[in-house]
């Protein structure tokens, strides 16, 4: 059985102890309402760890959604008669909605922005709350909430709880390793280098809001039965901190390190109780506990404890299959094809009405001096930037508008100047996020077919040894040659590679010059920028060279290098 | 008219409340892009240590300013070697976590060296305001929108008009590069984080006179403050004082004109407005990443 | 870094293990009471003036012999001034089988939190929430210890109406769940008597500026104010700007316009200001007493925070002392059977709710020392 298989067994076992505990321990009332708190909490905090750990987007409004399931539960049984598990499922749906609506604002905020947004969404909600009284019953909050026939006693609707809470931390632990998990890793890690593997990241983000928020309604609503009483000061932007103090210190990225870090923080003031002689000395403590614990557990503690145990990952076993390239072709003379193409920036004219034709098969390169605007032309054929005019044809195919995730479904695929890995993943999940593009016509279905074209990508460059090794342990050459097996895996029809040699020494560039050999031979075009004339001249046929934002040469290669225009603007004159 | 007059002046006698508590926000955020959470609870301790000075030992009003302020900035440092610095390598959200635990011990030692009763701090002036027309004049507020405008005048001095000031804005805009050209960036983010300390502190001892000095007096002022910098744009200094001016001011009217229990969702209206609309702020730059 | 991490790794040991270390055992012979009251949180001020209410009764029904001949001991839990913090306050002295009964938080909107969790317990809970709901939710362990807001909102109405001869009324409350009750139950005590609500205005707790509030009175015409304010911050930052911006109408207010914490916060700017008061020293030779042994511990005055728990805690052990038993239903019903006990806060006559004061003081700020001006007592 697979490592992964054990663990799920485990877990399963676990589960079910612990809800034939929580249905069959008796507790006194006060433990009882610190399991109660700490497993609604639990489950909002798994929702965190999804927009947060997972997608790398902040989230200060996690109680609102939990105020949203809470009320909807309160509200309904009470004051409408509404069966329960209806009400809460309506309180999940409205939460989703809630944070899909939220999800929508990250289209152009990020960071300290999305932060605000967040917060002041918590706030005013909070505001409504507690002065819309004729219909959310205002700061009196709602009491006699009941519970759902069956689950009446504070027991049995703990074991319920509990059981919910597994459930709930089953599905987000397994999230991480599907591909919408992946994706979400891979925004978190690196947005530009994920859109240009195909990745939607603005749908990834919308949906890890949705996500996280659906979550927090379910706990919320759960909450409000589990304490029968609900007020709008128990959901303040406060709580939305508490939240996500919990999912931090426990460990953002993991359904154990949230429940770890909901328990702890829940915990820790009960503890410090016993200092509870001098007014406000055991809330200082627990303020200096937390900052202790954010600078000597940088990954929460869950992560503190997981490196303590943590065992190398053993080598692949079997052999990969050889790689299999079979690149688009639509008939199209010209495999990528710009026309007159502009970028400007305000006033300044980047990318002025170049024409580039990249015959298919072989290696095409673009050459000129810094600032001539080669990458800033990379980046607008591949979609980082909007071009100001112009058109692009790939195999044929108009991508000028398209978004850069989408025109990798078209064939492109690209490696940055500097490299851009997902650095979390190892090198193995970075491949496979590469291949799981969509439209890749070469994986049938399955996890067998895609995790076994990621391995051949990498044997072809060469490190399939160190497959489940994390990024960070490679060098930089190493690195660079995974960047490619990431792009190779998505089997492109043209591979931009901006700047592969840069960084790479004598050797690594040899390596780099063969494999590009390889991938010509079978049947790609390659779009190749450097500054490296050995490798331009051994590699490529053709040449484009750019000057100030214009073409001012195109050609065979040693042609176009003998140019005076060219050697005066790039290659240097002898005086 | 009167009315509007009169509101007019505590929209923006508020407004410099938090104009001032947000040129502290900023000024950490600039430089070591750290939201402090902590930054209310200068205030509240500034003010403390006032009351300590002031009243309980009655010490001559200058005499205590000037101790607490000093006081202020031996905190910015300890908080700076504690807080920020171990972590200035990671990413902002455990820094953020970090203020925050700070905040909260901040807040309970004062509660546990204090005690949890409210204190008065007097103003500075003996008469309390001046009445002009129809208009009352709250001197206290006077006093603030004073000093915030000569903090203002200042900090302009500072950052534009001396090399000090290069240098932190040097520091603020690339670290690596300042270092590179021999600013000692460790030492600028020190001098930011005890001028920001100062702010906050003097922030606090204008405003305990109005809000009387207790724990929770920070707290009230800095979600607002951080709103502001947002509406300002989010590292800039102008903007921060326009925001802070402009959320003084809207909840203000807003109470007034729409309602007075809804005023505190105004302004986070106002701020997601603009984060839609404008997310730089009214002054901030757009920040492109290079690909 | 390896040494601050074994550091980190014993300092977490050691705290994980403190909670057991600090059980020590408890000495055996007394009768526990638990109270739950905030130690931390925006309400922490009045937290130590309730505790020492608490303490001089304790004191004082020691010093007489105690409770069925043993001493009355008190097990304090901070609810942090919130909801969830009242609520695990309360359970965990619920947890201790040994604990006789309960003295609550003074906030409502607390109590009703924890109002479930007393009714599993099924022990008498002694509290000082006047939001009239939590005596009529059928809980039969809710036993109040002040006058509930019928009474403070027909008092301040009819005080008002018939005493100042004032009609326009302008009313100011927090957005809480006192303040909007109270602001509730005072327009309809207006109303009844007759007379009219000119404006009505609903203010956030721990607001920094009331001149909106205050500028809308003055702009409205009314005569006379009447307020709930639940933070003595609050009400003293509306005191000062009500004077700076000139508004002089008759004020009538709830209890906390002549708290401790008011009157040194709001100075002057409360002088001339009238209160409803369910405590007030001169109202009777118990709260005289009461006031005196209240001042030879605190430098504050005594108020009604302090006045409460002092009560409680005598009618409690009256009640136990009676009843002979510690069984929970027989001191309820003990207690409830009291009529005419005689407390600093006034006269308690239970009601089959568990009411047990109905009327209020009126009291007047005259330059600082408030003066008793008349009781007013509703026997319905």
């Amino acid at each position: 059985m697979s490592r992964s298989a054990i663990g799920q067994v485990f877990y399963a076992l676990l589960a079910a102890v612990l809800v034939a505990l929580a249905a069959t321990v008796k507790t006194d009332g006060y433990i009882a309402n610190i399991l109660m708190q700490a497993a609604t909490y639990a489950i909002a905090v798994f929702g965190l760890s999804i927009v947060l750990g997972l997608c790398g987007q902040i989230n200060l409004a996690q109680a609102a959604f939990f105020a949203l399931g809470a009320y909807s539960v309160a509200l309904g049984t009470v004051d409408y008669h509404i069966p329960f598990w209806l009400c809460l499922l309506g309180g999940m749906a409205i939460a989703l909605a809630a944070g899909a609506g939220l999800g929508l604002m990250t289209l152009r905020l990020g960071g300290h922005y999305l932060a605000m947004v967040t917060i002041s969404f918590q706030q005013i909600l909070t505001v409504v709350l507690t002065n819309a009284i004729g219909f959310t019953h205002g700061p009196d909050g709602v009491s006699s909430i009941p519970r759902p026939a069956g689950f009446a006693s504070g027991q049995s609707f703990l074991a319920l709880v509990v059981a919910i809470m597994a459930i709930s931390g089953y599905l987000v632990w397994r999230l991480a390793d599907t591909r919408l998990g992946r994706a979400m890793r891979a925004v978190r890690d690196n947005e530009l280098a994920a859109s240009a593997n195909g990745i939607d990241v603005y749908r990834t983000k919308l949906i890890a809001f949705a996500l996280a928020a659906l979550l927090a309604g379910l706990g919320g609503g759960l909450f409000a039965s589990g304490f029968s009483y609900v007020s709008p000061d128990q959901f303040a932007f406060a709580d939305s901190i508490v939240l996500l103090t919990m999912a931090l210190l426990g460990g953002a990225a993991s359904p154990i390190g949230s429940a770890i870090g909901t328990g702890l923080l829940i915990l820790i003031p009960e503890w410090l109780r016993f200092l509870k002689s001098v007014p406000g000395l055991y809330l200082a403590v627990y303020g200096a506990a937390v900052i202790l614990i954010v600078l000597f557990m940088p990954d929460g503690i869950w992560g503190y404890i997981s490196k303590l145990f943590r065992a190398r990952k053993p080598a692949p076993s079997k052999a990969a299959e050889p790689l299999t390239l079979r690149p688009l072709d639509s008939g199209a003379p010209m495999a990528l094809e710009v026309k007159g193409l502009c970028k400007h920036f305000g006033g300044l004219k980047a990318v002025d009405g170049v024409d580039l034709q990249v015959r298919r098969g072989g290696a095409h390169a673009l050459i000129g001096p810094n600032g001539s605007g080669k990458t800033t032309m990379v980046n607008v054929v591949t979609g980082l930037y909007r071009a100001t005019a112009g058109e692009i044809f790939v195999d044929g195919v108009d991508v000028t508008t398209l978004p850069a995730h989408k025109r990798t479904v078209a064939g492109l695929a690209r490696t940055f100047q500097n490299i851009r890995l997902f650095r979390s993943m190892t090198a193995l999940e970075n491949v496979v996020v590469g291949a799981e593009r969509d439209g890749n016509a070469l994986i049938e279905r399955g996890r067998a077919a895609l995790w076994g074209r990621a391995r051949a990508a990498l044997d072809f460059v060469g490190l399939e040894n160190r497959a489940n090794e994390a990024i960070p342990s490679f060098s930089y050459g190493h690195q660079r040659l995974i960047e490619i097996a990431r792009a190779l895996a998505a089997n492109p029809t043209v591979l931009l590679l901006d700047e592969p040699a840069a960084g790479l020494n004598l050797s690594e560039k040899k390596e780099l010059h063969d494999l590009l050999g390889r991938i010509a031979a079978q049947g790609l075009t390659i779009l190749l920028i450097d500054h490296d004339m050995t490798l331009i001249s051994g590699a490529a046929r053709h040449v484009t060279v750019l000057n100030f934002g214009r073409r001012i040469a195109d050609g065979e290669t040693a042609d176009v290098l003998r140019q005076p225009d060219v050697a005066a603007a790039y290659l240097g004159v002898s005086e | 008219m009167d009315l509007f007059l009169q509101l007019l002046f505590t929209g923006v006698g508020i407004g410099a409340v938090y104009a001032l508590v947000a040129l502290g926000f900023v000024l950490i955020f600039r430089a070591t892009s750290v939201v402090n959470f902590a930054q209310g609870d200068f205030s509240m301790v500034a003010a403390y240590l006032m009351v300590v000075f002031a009243v309980d030992l009655g010490w001559p009003y200058w005499v205590a300013f000037l101790i607490s302020i000093a006081g202020m900035a031996v905190l910015g440092a300890v908080f700076n070697l504690t807080v920020y610095y171990p972590l200035r390598h990671r990413t902002f959200l455990p820094v953020l976590i970090s203020t925050i635990g700070a905040s909260i011990f901040l807040a309970n030692s004062v509660l546990a060296l204090y005690g949890p009763q409210p204190q008065v701090l007097p103003g500075w002036l003996d008469t309390p305001g001046f009445q002009v027309g129809p208009v009352y004049l709250d001197s206290q507020y006077l006093i603030i929108i004073c000093v915030t405008l000569a903090l203002v005048a200042f900090q302009y001095w500072l950052f534009e008009r001396t090399l000090i000031g290069k240098k932190l804005q040097a520091t603020s805009q690339d670290k690596e590069m300042a270092t590179l050209l021999g600013i000692p960036v460790a030492g600028m983010i020190m001098l930011t984080f005890v001028y920001s300390a100062v702010l906050g502190g003097i922030a606090g001892i204008l405003v305990a006179p109005i809000l009387f000095v207790s724990i929770q007096m920070g707290s009230t002022i800095a979600l607002k403050a951080f709103a502001a910098t947002i509406i300002g744009g989010f590292g800039d200094v102008a903007g921060a004082i326009l925001g802070g001016f402009a959320i003084g001011i809207i909840e203000t009217f807003g109470a007034a004109y729409i309602s007075v229990p809804f005023k505190d969702a105004f302004a986070f209206l106002v701020v997601i407005l603009f984060l839609i609309v404008r997310p730089q702020g009214i002054f901030g730059e757009r920040v492109a990443e290079k690909a | 870094m390896r040494f601050n991490r074994r550091i980190l790794n014993a300092g977490l040991a050691a705290s994980l293990a403190a909670p057991m270390i600090s059980r020590v055992a408890r000495a055996a012979d007394t009768l526990k009471i638990g109270m739950v009251l905030p130690v931390t949180g925006p309400a922490a001020a009045v937290g130590g003036y309730a505790l020492a209410g608490a303490k001089i009764a304790l004191d004082r029904v020691n010093k007489s012999g105690g409770v069925l001949g043993k001493q009355l001991e008190l097990v304090t839990e901070d609810d942090q001034t919130t909801n969830p913090g009242a609520v695990l306050a309360f359970s965990k002295l619920a947890a201790q089988p040994d604990i006789i009964a309960f003295l609550g938080p003074v906030r409502s909107t607390q109590n009703h939190a924890i109002a479930n969790d007393v009714l599993k317990t099924a022990k008498p809970f002694c509290f000082g929430g006047t939001d009239p709901a939590l005596t009529k939710m059928g809980n039969p362990w809710f036993i109040r210890f002040r006058p509930n807001d019928t009474y403070s909102a027909r008092v301040i109405a009819s005080y008002g109406v018939e005493t100042l001869g004032k009609k326009n009324w302008g009313l100011v409350h927090s957005t809480d769940a006192f303040g909007a009750s109270g602001g509730k139950l005072l327009a309809a005590a207006i109303d009844k008597l007759g007379a009219k609500v000119a404006i009505d205005q609903g203010y956030p707790n721990q607001s920094p500026d009331f001149t909106p509030v205050v500028l809308a009175i003055k702009s409205s015409g009314a005569d006379v104010i009447g307020s709930y304010f639940t933070y003595e911050n609050d009400q003293a930052i509306f005191a000062r700007q009500a004077k700076q911006l000139g508004l002089t109408i008759p004020w009538v207010g709830s209890p906390t316009t002549v708290a401790a914490a008011t009157l040194k916060l709001a100075g002057p700017a409360v002088w001339g200001t009238y209160a409803i008061a369910d405590y007030a020293t001169d109202s009777s030779p118990e709260a005289k007493e009461f006031a005196k042994l209240y001042s030879a511990v605190s430098s504050a005055p005594p108020d009604l925070q302090s006045a409460w728990p002092y009560d409680a805690i005598g009618v409690l052990s009256i009640a136990i002392n009676k009843v002979g038993s510690t069984d929970p239903g027989k001191i309820r019903d003990a207690m409830l059977s009291i009529k005419g006990y005689k407390g600093a806060e006034g006269e308690y006559t239970f009601d089959q709710f568990g009411d047990g004061l109905h009327g209020y003081n009126i009291v007047r700020n005259e330059n600082g020392t408030i003066v008793f001006d008349k009781h007013i007592e509703f026997t319905d």
